[in-house]
């Protein structure tokens, strides 16, 4: 009896996680089928044409990557902040561990929220009306957790005695943690910014009020009024209005090539997360 | 965050003062006629999570015994990739295929209890469980390693096959991380947009005489983030109350997540 | 890795722009997606011959376009119903510019088994009682067998659902409340419907290809059934005729005043032909 029981929990629990894993390849092969026949290099490289239902998504992947880098830009020195103020600066434990509560709450918060914060103080307050900026400084608000996250346990994870020694030679504290915390902890950031930039390339929510619109952006030439196109939100608007009937394998393509970005900057990130030992905190 | 929460309040205060608590217990939304109750919508909101965690919270606590307890640690590392994968599915994409595939597989399939159509709650709900799928098998997995290998050990030197380990032993202990898997699994399915907006029907006001049925879980709904993903947002732009009432859903929305995320992050670091 | 040469090219695009482009604001234009797809297609002319900039978003449907059209953060609208009292009344510093492009009619589209049940008209009372919930099933409006009513209800905001209210209710101020799914754009309205079985619901009748999706006919007061078909829009004989317009703040001026021009030519005009839409030369006078 003791037996089978046991035989049966290991049946039952290898069963969940098969189950787990052929939905991923289900979905991987979903889209895979789907949106393969739509890539060829000249998807890459036109413009949308006929409302989607021919050229390509040249300028959505342009406006995805103007966003990101804009993202990226704007978390990163943030999260150096953020990271050595719960790091080195705060010296009460209190403080540190609320701060480390804040930024896990703030992980968990959902996107449309940042995206109707940034539809009212960047879009109407400040007057920028669609902005590649707001969106790209929304992004940012939601992948900064993340990357100050990653960034602040790779900072904990240098060794005591580094410090010390670097201590010991006479540094400042200023030295410190330029010549030894921020070096020997720069991966982190990498790191952190890979799984934050793959979340917010995949966003939709916090961008369709504030920075995208469907056809006619290219590059922006100023701050007010200067939306792009972007890879999430052209699907999202195909999906529900596709024009006409070429549209589904560009559709499906544009899925495609989505999940692929997504997917090639979480599996840069992932050895070294997986040497690092560190949480998925997804 | 203090600011997120700043601002939500301050421009929701125009509903807060004309409707008060009215606005979270009224059962009506009809913005042509100024009136705004929230609950229908808190009401979907919980049904799709509700939906999702009973999907994906036991299979995904299987799966994650499975790799914590089963695997070896090579095998471990094979099986996470794909999970962190699954993870990285950008919210449209998964909403592309709910209205494409999963909506139609859900109305053939139930037929019997002739859906009206394959927008339904139901539909979003398995969405979102698929989607919450990784948080929960992550979560869990580092919850169960965090049990000392050494009480493992013992218990095996005592005599309890691998099973019964798992179930006296590291499943008590890693109870409080557990627990909080669940609760940032549920912050998640609360504030998810783009995948349930695609698939739940967007149908106000549908909020059954028995609030346990499962009968409306084969009807359309509405959830606080497909109404304020929706067209009205760009409607109630300029008219303070109707503006302050889609405000006040997404003060609700914040409130909500805010609220299981800080306690799933206090459960979880308490075990730490 | 498509990103990342994007990600090394964007500065030098950028200047790039920056030293070409350092003209006029682009033309922007935003609303229905009924009137979005000839003026899509036109932008894209336009930008290939002209070089004009220009911008075409679908947010909020018609009063989308009209509200970002009063409050300036578009340059020209695109409204499938004509621009009302209300909308005046909403935006008194507007003064709204209605330039009439083509003509469309909404129809009352099922599904198939809808269709193969016999339902081929409907009249303005069993419109209501199927608006306001009273009938639930197909038989109680001409169906042979029994089945049961599944209405889409265009969202709020869409051009389709207030030129469908407008004739049932007079205007949607007197719109009952009702609460039924909802669905956007056309796409999303003719895939639901065609997929869903006792499905209705309000389309732009370019959209109803009598394979998938079934236009109903309407019937009159003098008990006549009138199809959505060319003759009977261009003659305003079917009821829901509508007018496609794109707005103006004023007259048009500049790029705007240049795709108007262009939409009122026979090339724009046989754009908006070619989009299932009626020329202005094909409707009676």
């Amino acid at each position: 009896m003791r037996k089978a029981k046991d035989v049966f929990c290991a049946a039952l629990t290898g069963t969940c996680l098969l189950t787990v894993l052929g939905i991923v390849g289900g979905l991987v092969f979903a889209i895979l089928s789907r949106g393969w026949p739509a890539l060829r290099l000249s998807f890459f490289t036109e413009q949308i044409r006929l409302v989607g239902a021919a050229g390509g998504i040249f300028w959505n992947l342009v406006g995805t990557g103007i966003l990101l880098g804009t993202a990226l830009l704007a978390s990163a020195p943030i999260a150096v902040g953020l990271a050595l103020l719960g790091r080195v600066y705060l010296r009460s434990e209190r403080a540190r561990r609320w701060l480390r509560v804040g930024l896990y709450t703030a992980n968990g918060l959902p996107s449309i929220v940042f995206g109707l914060f940034g539809f009212i103080v960047f879009v109407k307050w400040c007057g920028w009306g669609k902005s590649w900026l707001a969106g790209g400084l929304v992004l940012a608000m939601c992948m900064l957790p993340t990357v100050t996250i990653c960034l602040m346990e790779r900072i904990a994870a240098v060794p005591a005695r580094y410090i010390h020694a670097a201590a010991a030679l006479g540094l400042s504290e200023a030295q410190i943690v330029w010549s030894v915390l921020l070096k020997q902890s720069w991966g982190g950031l990498v790191v952190g910014s890979l799984l934050g930039l793959a979340r917010a390339a995949g966003e939709t929510a916090p961008i369709m009020f504030t920075a995208t619109i469907f056809a006619g952006a290219t590059l922006p030439k100023g701050i007010v009024e200067s939306p792009v196109l972007t890879l999430p939100y052209h699907i999202f608007t195909l999906a529900q209005d596709s024009f006409a009937p070429g549209v589904d394998a560009k559709l499906w393509g544009s899925a495609l090539v989505l999940l692929g970005l997504v997917f090639s900057m979480s599996l840069a990130a992932l050895p070294s997360r997986l040497l690092h030992h560190e949480e998925a905190h997804v | 965050m203090a600011a997120l929460l700043g601002v939500f309040a301050w421009q929701s205060a125009p509903v807060w003062t004309q409707e008060g608590l009215g606005y979270i217990t009224g059962t009506k939304w009809f913005y042509r006629q100024h009136e705004f109750g929230a609950l229908p919508l808190i009401y979907g909101s919980m049904m799709v999570s509700a939906v999702a965690l009973v999907l994906a919270g036991p299979l995904g606590v299987g799966a994650a015994i499975c790799i914590a307890e089963y695997l070896p640690s090579r095998a471990r590392f094979a099986v996470k990739i794909p999970i962190e994968l699954l993870a990285g599915i950008p919210s449209v994409v998964y909403g592309l295929l709910g209205a494409l595939l999963l909506r139609d597989w859900v109305y053939k399939t139930f037929a019997n209890f002739e859906p009206l159509s394959g927008d339904t709650l139901l539909t979003a709900g398995i969405l979102l469980g698929i989607m919450l799928l990784p948080t929960i098998v992550t979560l869990t997995d580092d919850a169960l390693r965090a049990v000392p290998a050494a009480q493992r050990r013992a218990g095996r030197a005592l005599g309890l096959t691998q099973a019964e380990v798992i179930w006296h032993i590291s499943l008590p202990q890693a109870q409080r991380g557990i627990g909080a898997a669940f609760l940032l699994a549920l912050g998640r399915a609360l504030g998810e947009t783009v995948a349930v907006f695609l698939v739940v029907g967007r149908q106000d006001n549908m909020l059954p005489s028995n609030l346990f049925s499962l009968e409306p879980l084969l009807a359309a709904g509405q959830t606080l983030t497909s109404k304020l993903g929706g067209s009205e947002i760009n409607i109630a732009y300029g008219d303070p109350l109707h503006w302050g009432a889609m405000m006040g859903l997404g003060l609700l929305l914040l409130s909500l997540t805010v609220g299981s995320a800080l306690v799933g992050t206090l459960k979880r670091s308490g075990d730490a | 890795m498509p990103r990342l040469a994007d990600m090394k090219l964007t500065p030098f695009l950028l200047f790039l722009a920056a030293i070409t482009c350092a003209n006029a604001a682009p033309l922007k234009i935003n609303g229905s997606t009924t009137v979005n797809l000839p003026v899509a297609e036109a932008a894209e002319i336009l930008r290939a011959e002209r070089h004009l900039d220009i911008q075409v978003d679908t947010q909020g449907g018609s009063s989308g376009g009209i509200s970002m059209l009063a409050e300036g953060s578009v340059q020209m609208g695109m409204s499938s119903k004509p621009v009302s009292a209300e909308d005046q009344e909403k935006y008194p510093q507007c003064r709204f510019h209605s330039i009439h492009i083509g003509e469309d009619a909404v129809a009352l589209i099922v599904s198939k088994d809808v269709w193969d049940n016999g339902v081929r008209a409907l009249t303005k009372a069993q419109l209501k009682d199927l608006y306001e919930g009273r009938v639930t099933n197909w038989q109680q409006l001409g169906g042979a067998h029994s089945q049961r009513i599944a209405f889409f209800n265009k969202e709020p905001g869409r051009g389709t659902w207030e030129v469908f209210v407008h004739w049932l209710y007079g205007s949607p101020k007197n719109a009952p409340q009702v609460s039924f799914p909802e669905v956007g754009g056309n796409e999303e309205t003719r895939g639901k419907v065609a997929t869903t079985r006792g499905a209705i619901s309000q389309l732009s009748a370019s959209w109803a290809d009598g394979k998938s999706v079934f236009a109903l006919a309407l019937v009159g007061e003098d008990g006549v059934a009138v199809q959505p078909s060319a003759e009977n829009i261009a003659s305003h004989k079917y009821p829901l005729s509508r007018p496609l317009f794109v707005l103006t703040n004023g007259e048009p001026t500049g790029d705007a005043k240049v795709m108007a021009d262009f939409l009122l030519s026979e090339r724009g005009q046989s754009l908006v032909e070619k989009h299932g839409y009626l020329p202005l030369n094909a409707l009676v006078k």
